[in-house]
């Protein structure tokens, strides 16, 4: 098994365990050991890789002035490549840096989500996290990758850096006619606010019940006890439905997931699909007060 | 009843009341109705068929369509002219101050009722507490935010689409919410509840759905050293959880209770930056 080879060589690395005493009473405290394998080393390299081409990029903006560096470090930016150049391969100076930074970041969650899926399936689990991860994974896939191949252009994109990824956000919305009138984006924000909500569920209702042992929830799930019991009751009274131990995780997978996945098909319809928003809710008749603004038909 | 309900509804019985918690002890099919529940009922039940008979038969804009009456229409909010006082004139906005007052209250009485339910369980408040969290950021934003600027007109529309429509201007209003730090911090925390709660998710379902083969939370706490070098535990996730969520949405209330009472412009907000002392003598 390989679990059991596994659990062997875990025993000889806990030399490089930490316990990090401030968390006393709060959470865990022991700190690694963290594995590295043939994955994570991937996954460092490209990532070490994007952070040198960013910081030669950054570098070159701010004449490798340090103070420069720390005071303009919110507005640097590796902007993408001119929508003149479409796909082609743009000079370092004029996107090309970002392309680089780009692949390799594209790479590094690839590795990163390989490795979690060998981690979990070497420690005896079902691989959902990586399953979760890549729901996050297609939205990031669909904004950086998908969506400016879909429209011909890297220049759709959004630049890295810190005001980059909020004037992106802000100039995709405005130049596909408003992005409160797509309607992924709704369902995209509703699984985020949901999320939010069934968050705070969960983690009030489990503290609330800690004395009675609810978080032991594999255990719970088994076998229900106590805790689990006054949990599911609180709900029952308060609005008349209550998941239980096991189905609750599932309604949180599937809120989270939901949020990347309406959001990535909420991108790639933006264009191809429909050039504006605000003229789609013209159509479905939901712009009441803005009916001045709607083309003729 | 599930399986195990008449022991706890008999020990419920038991816990002796105690100003309003505890009052009219007695269950409607699966609902505990209680003296919050009766004021929740009674308002919500009052403020939800203002909301419906304004938007399916007064709304100057409505269809013959009442689903799509139900996405497009609106209550809007008194007209500045109002002012932050108490109108009775249904052309000015009477009625929005109506279902905002019975929302207040029924939300109010929600969280009451949570905290009465907790109590006759003999759990912990943390539900309620963070019901109140929300509680807030509904009364920041409808009520004291208004009353700040002296206007009714600063509350939000109520209708789905309207809504959506003034959160849309109220981005622009004041420069542009992206440079908000609160609001940075407040959307950081919000995919970070989303982050948090698929992680969590994810993690019990994978330990869950392996039940049978021995696994334990053992498993998962070497999953988690191996993945990032850190496993948080059974109980710290769902304090990180529960933090999470309500830091969400106060921060939230601080980037609005901010918006055009203290803050006029976001993006000149952050001048202070190139001129703060600590770039003296760099030769900036």
């Amino acid at each position: 098994m390989a679990t059991e080879v596994y659990r062997e060589s875990f025993e000889r690395r806990t030399k490089t365990v930490r316990y990090i005493r401030i968390l006393e009473g709060l959470a865990d405290t022991q700190f690694g050991p963290v594995y590295l394998g043939m994955w994570g080393a991937f996954a460092l390299f490209s990532y070490l890789m994007c952070v040198f081409i960013t910081a030669i990029g950054y570098g070159e903006q701010v004449g490798y002035n340090p103070i420069r560096f720390l005071r303009e470090f919110a507005v640097l930016t590796l902007y993408p490549p001119s929508s003149a150049s479409g796909l082609q391969m743009a000079p370092l100076q004029q996107g090309g840096y970002w392309q680089l930074a780009t692949l390799f970041l594209v790479l590094t969650l690839v590795f990163w989500t390989i490795r979690i899926w060998t981690r979990a399936v070497a420690n005896g689990l079902r691989p959902m996290v990586p399953v979760a991860f890549s729901a996050a994974l297609f939205l990031f896939a669909a904004i950086y990758v998908i969506h400016p191949i879909w429209v011909g252009s890297w220049n759709e994109a959004p630049g890295h850096g810190i005001r980059a990824v909020l004037l992106w956000t802000n100039h995709f919305s405005v130049k596909y006619g408003n992005f409160y009138y797509n309607p992924f984006h709704m369902l995209s924000i509703f699984g985020l606010l949901g999320s939010t909500v069934i968050l705070a569920m969960h983690g009030g209702t489990i503290l609330a019940t800690l004395s009675y042992g609810s978080h032991r929830e594999l255990d719970e799930i088994e076998d229900s006890d106590e805790g689990t019991h006054r949990a599911q009751l609180l709900w029952r009274w308060v609005m008349g439905f209550n998941a239980t131990a096991f189905s609750i995780h599932q309604w949180a997978l599937g809120f989270a997931t939901l949020v990347a996945v309406a959001g990535a098909i909420g991108v790639l319809a933006s264009g191809p699909v429909e050039p504006n928003w605000f003229v789609w809710g013209c159509r479905a008749d939901i712009t009441p007060g803005l009916q001045a603004a709607c083309p003729t038909p | 009843m599930l399986s195990f309900e008449a022991k706890y509804r008999q020990e419920a019985m038991a816990v002796p009341p105690r100003a309003t918690f505890g009052l009219m002890k007695i269950w409607i099919g699966r609902f505990y109705l209680g003296f919050w529940g009766i004021v929740a009922l009674v308002f919500g039940l009052l403020g939800s068929t203002v909301w419906f008979w304004q938007v399916l038969f007064v709304d100057p804009n409505r269809t013959p369509n009442p689903l799509l009456n139900f996405i497009r229409g609106q209550i809007a909010p008194p007209p500045p002219s109002v002012g932050s006082a108490i109108t009775f004139d249904p052309s000015k906005g009477f009625w929005w101050l109506f279902v905002v007052f019975c929302a207040t209250v029924t939300f109010f009485a929600w969280m009451m009722r949570q905290a009465d339910i907790s109590r006759l369980l003999k759990i912990g408040y943390q539900v309620p507490i963070a019901f109140g969290a929300v509680l807030s950021s509904w009364v920041t934003i409808q009520i004291v935010r208004p009353l700040l600027l002296g206007h009714w007109s600063e509350g939000f529309p109520l209708g789905v689409m309207a809504h959506l429509d003034w959160l849309s201007a109220f981005g622009y209003r004041y420069y542009n919410f992206f440079y908000n730090p609160f609001h940075a911090i407040g959307i950081t925390l919000l995919f970070g509840s989303a982050f948090v709660l698929s992680l969590h998710g994810a993690t019990i379902l994978s330990g869950a759905y392996k039940k049978a083969e021995g696994v334990n939370e053992d498993n998962i706490n070497r999953f988690y050293w191996d993945f990032f070098g850190y496993s948080i535990g059974e109980i710290g996730i769902h304090r990180l959880a529960f933090w999470t969520a309500i830091l969400c949405v106060l921060m939230s209330n601080l980037c609005f209770v901010l918006s055009g009472t203290v803050v006029q412009d976001w993006s000149a907000f952050w001048n202070f930056w190139n001129v703060a002392p600590w770039w003296n003598g760099f030769g900036f």
